[in-house]
């Protein structure tokens, strides 16, 4: 530990002078163009991924997961992660033989984390975008998802287009949830929160009309909680989950898809579902949710 | 009825992820302040110089330091810095860098002030007694010095340990966000933990930031 | 840097800073009304409210805001106190605030000599007349310096009223980094408005404090 502590303290005087650049940078005007000359080649310039050897040989893997969206990832009480994803995710550091280092993370900071690489993967209930595609690359998909929105039992919204003027519905920032609401339905006031724990504890407490998520969510959330109904199941296109690395990780990609087509043999992903959501869902779900072997049914 | 939701706490490992989150944020504060105190030496006695170049760069940092939020500084070093440098900072280490950047800034500001308010005539009285430069600030001016800072970093450090909450802004794992992760893990057997959870991390803080700005209060009474 | 999306944020972070702005002065108006009242209860000593007083000003300096805010947002709910995002930003901000109020304000009556109190009241004025005629303006041209760096102190503060749903400065960044990916771009607005915001208050602060120092001096 004291070590530890020495590392990272002989690391603060190097970087003091740094961060004094950043903050000069961005106040001055002059700082400001060199900023811009930098910024668009900076991806190309040096690769900030590992690449699957990388990974090998330094014996650990970085994987973004959720922490707070039970049943797919998050801490259990013994601070252990686990879920849906991280099922997963434990899979892949057994079968690459690397130990398995989870990043925390939130919804907003999954482009962010791989696009400055400080995870390898991310397995966060990542759902394939256009948009998002175009700055990471995703893997084949595992999960199927569409948007759905739950609201209390005794007020259900049924559709978006009931929303009052003066309800606010809310979503979690970094979402399709929230790019789907603010691009086709303008006029809804938006709630954003961070976490997903936060979100959750802000509808329990009747602090909005509705929240509006990915349907597996919100259905799960309206089992477990009572006085709860999910209104809208399905919402805007049907998508698809999948993992993500950073752009341009060929290398990585790969093994990745050979990996999900690999374990789809064996029907992993059923697996996993009777494993970790199964008490949630209860069996009629298993065929809609997974995807096995990145086929899309 | 259910229960106010302290019970979660005690399930599992839970308190002790809770003490370990909050020691994430001790840790990060002891560090840094021990690191700003010997910074904030150098740019204080920097800070009373004369130099024109020198007091413009240190009044920008100050002032910089002033008023930008703690947390607009993280993003920007834990995001900003890949971006730009294509340099890859841990969160940890982020974190360590704005409460530094940060803290030399306070220190320095509390080593000009104290400087300065020692009276001139006591630099006068011991060059009239034959001592050098070095002697005058070793033996005269340094300890007296460190007896009016010693409060006011003790004072920095409880300030440092209330602002690590926003790390968890970036991702590091500390008491707020181990607290979200159990209550999110535990709302289906207990939906009102929120309460009992958030109020033990309201205590948390009180009681580890409390005695120590007491120490801070007690000692700068004394030692007025 | 693309100048073509900062045009595209701009907007949004024009309304980001005016959220930031109205709940922030509205929160520092909250501290202060609680600093003059709980200066006052502790400049004359009025017992119990002193207590309480003194526990409330350790219980808000001890705490982070953060947490405080997660506290009235998330927790109280739980034994049916609700507020809104926006009334709980505000409370959050008045009673940190007001909390390092109340030692600012008091410290500025206490630094009136005792004895101009007592030569007003032998003139023949009333204890409250002494106070606000006497007291009170002194102590307050004293306090200017120490109030300024509280009111620089809560507007950076409101940096963390993004985790309870609102949409100020930081929120605008975290969010539009989250939906785009434009972290250069977004992270430079957030520099230049919070820039924008307390430039301003820090130099009125500093011409303040030169004033006031004359003041006290008898310029």
């Amino acid at each position: 530990m004291k070590k530890d502590l020495l590392t990272r303290a002989t690391g603060v005087f190097t970087a003091a002078t740094l961060i004094a650049g950043v903050v000069t940078g961005c106040g001055s005007t002059a700082g400001a163009s060199s900023v811009e000359a930098k910024t668009d080649s900076a991806p190309a310039s040096s690769e900030v991924y590992r690449t699957l050897d990388e990974i090998k040989e330094s014996g650990t893997i970085n994987i973004g997961v959720f922490s707070d969206k039970s049943p797919f990832g998050y801490v259990d009480e013994n601070g252990e992660y686990a879920g849906y994803d991280v099922f997963f995710a434990e899979r892949i550091g057994q079968d690459l033989g690397v130990k398995i280092n989870y990043v925390s993370t939130e919804a907003a900071n999954r482009i962010e984390y791989l696009q400055t690489g400080k995870v390898d993967i991310i397995l966060a209930n990542f759902t394939v975008t256009e948009e998002r595609a175009q700055e990471v690359d995703f893997a084949l998909p595992y999960m199927n998802v569409a948007l759905g929105v739950v609201s209390p039992s005794d007020a259900v919204i049924e559709s978006l287009d009931n929303v009052g003027a003066d309800d606010e519905i809310i979503v979690i920032s970094g979402t399709t949830a929230e790019t789907y609401l603010e691009k086709n339905y303008p006029d809804i006031k938006l709630q954003k929160y961070d976490a997903y724990a936060e979100a959750k504890t802000a509808i329990e407490n009747g602090n909005a009309a509705g929240w509006a998520n990915d349907n597996t969510e919100v259905i799960a959330f309206a089992i477990e909680n009572e006085g709860f109904t999910v209104g809208v199941p399905s919402l805007g296109d049907s998508d698809t989950i999948a993992p993500a690395v950073t752009k341009g990780n060929e290398t990585l990609l790969t093994w990745l898809n050979d990996e999900i087509k690999a374990i789809g043999e064996e029907n992993f992903f059923h697996a996993d579902y009777e494993a970790t959501l199964l008490d949630t869902y209860g069996a009629d779900y298993e065929d809609t949710l997974v995807v096995e072997g990145g086929k899309v049914q | 009825m259910h229960s106010l939701g302290i019970d979660v706490l005690f399930k599992g490992t839970n308190m002790i992820r809770l003490l370990k989150g909050l020691w994430v944020s001790v840790e990060i504060s002891l560090v840094s302040v021990v690191i700003s105190i010997v910074l904030g030496l150098v740019v204080g006695v920097l800070m009373t110089s004369q130099n024109r170049g020198i007091k413009a760069v240190l009044r920008l940092y100050l002032e910089t330091v002033r008023i930008m939020p703690q947390m607009v500084l993280l993003f920007i070093v834990y995001f900003g810095s890949t971006r730009v440098f294509g340099l890859n900072i841990s969160a940890e280490l982020s974190a360590l860098i704005v409460f530094v950047f940060w803290g030399t800034a306070e220190m320095g500001d509390l080593v000009r002030g104290s400087i300065k308010s020692i009276a001139r005539i006591q630099y006068e009285s011991a060059y009239a007694l034959g001592l050098n430069k070095f002697q005058v600030h070793y033996y005269i001016i340094f300890p007296q010095t460190l007896r009016r800072l010693i409060p006011l970093s003790i004072n920095l450090v409880t300030r440092m340990i209330k602002t690590t909450s926003l790390v968890m802004m970036i991702g590091i794992v500390e008491v707020l966000k181990v607290a979200q992760q159990i209550i999110e893990a535990n709302r289906r057997s207990s939906p009102n933990a929120a309460f009992g959870v958030f109020a033990v991390v309201f205590l948390l803080y009180f009681v580890v930031c409390w005695p120590v700005s007491r120490l801070a209060a007690s000692l700068e009474k004394r030692w007025a | 840097m693309d100048v073509e999306v900062l045009k595209t944020y701009l907007p949004l972070y024009n309304e980001a800073i005016l959220l930031t702005i109205r709940i922030g002065w509205l929160g520092i108006l909250a501290a202060f009304a609680i600093g003059l009242l709980g200066a006052v209860i502790q400049y004359f000593r009025i017992p119990i409210l002193k207590r309480i007083t003194a526990v409330y000003i350790e219980v808000f300096r001890n705490t982070p805001l953060l947490v405080q805010l997660f506290f009235i947002y998330f927790a109280l709910p739980k034994i049916g106190l609700r507020i809104s995002a926006e009334a709980c930003g505000i409370l959050g901000l008045g009673l940190i605030g007001g909390a390092y109020m109340i030692e600012t304000v008091r410290s500025g009556l206490e630094s009136v000599d005792r004895i101009q109190s007592e030569s007003a009241l032998s003139l023949g004025m009333t204890r409250g007349q002494v106070f606000f005629y006497i007291i009170l303006p002194q102590a307050f041209s004293i306090s200017i310096p120490g109030v300024v760096a509280n009111v620089i102190f809560l507007l950076k503060e409101t940096s963390v009223f993004s985790t309870i749903s609102l949409m100020d400065l930081m929120f605008t960044a975290k969010d539009l980094i989250g939906m785009y990916a434009k972290t250069i771009e977004c992270l430079f607005l957030l520099v230049v408005y919070y820039l924008i915001m307390l430039l301003p208050v820090s130099i009125v602060g500093t011409i303040v404090e030169r004033r006031a120092r004359y003041a006290q001096f008898g310029d």
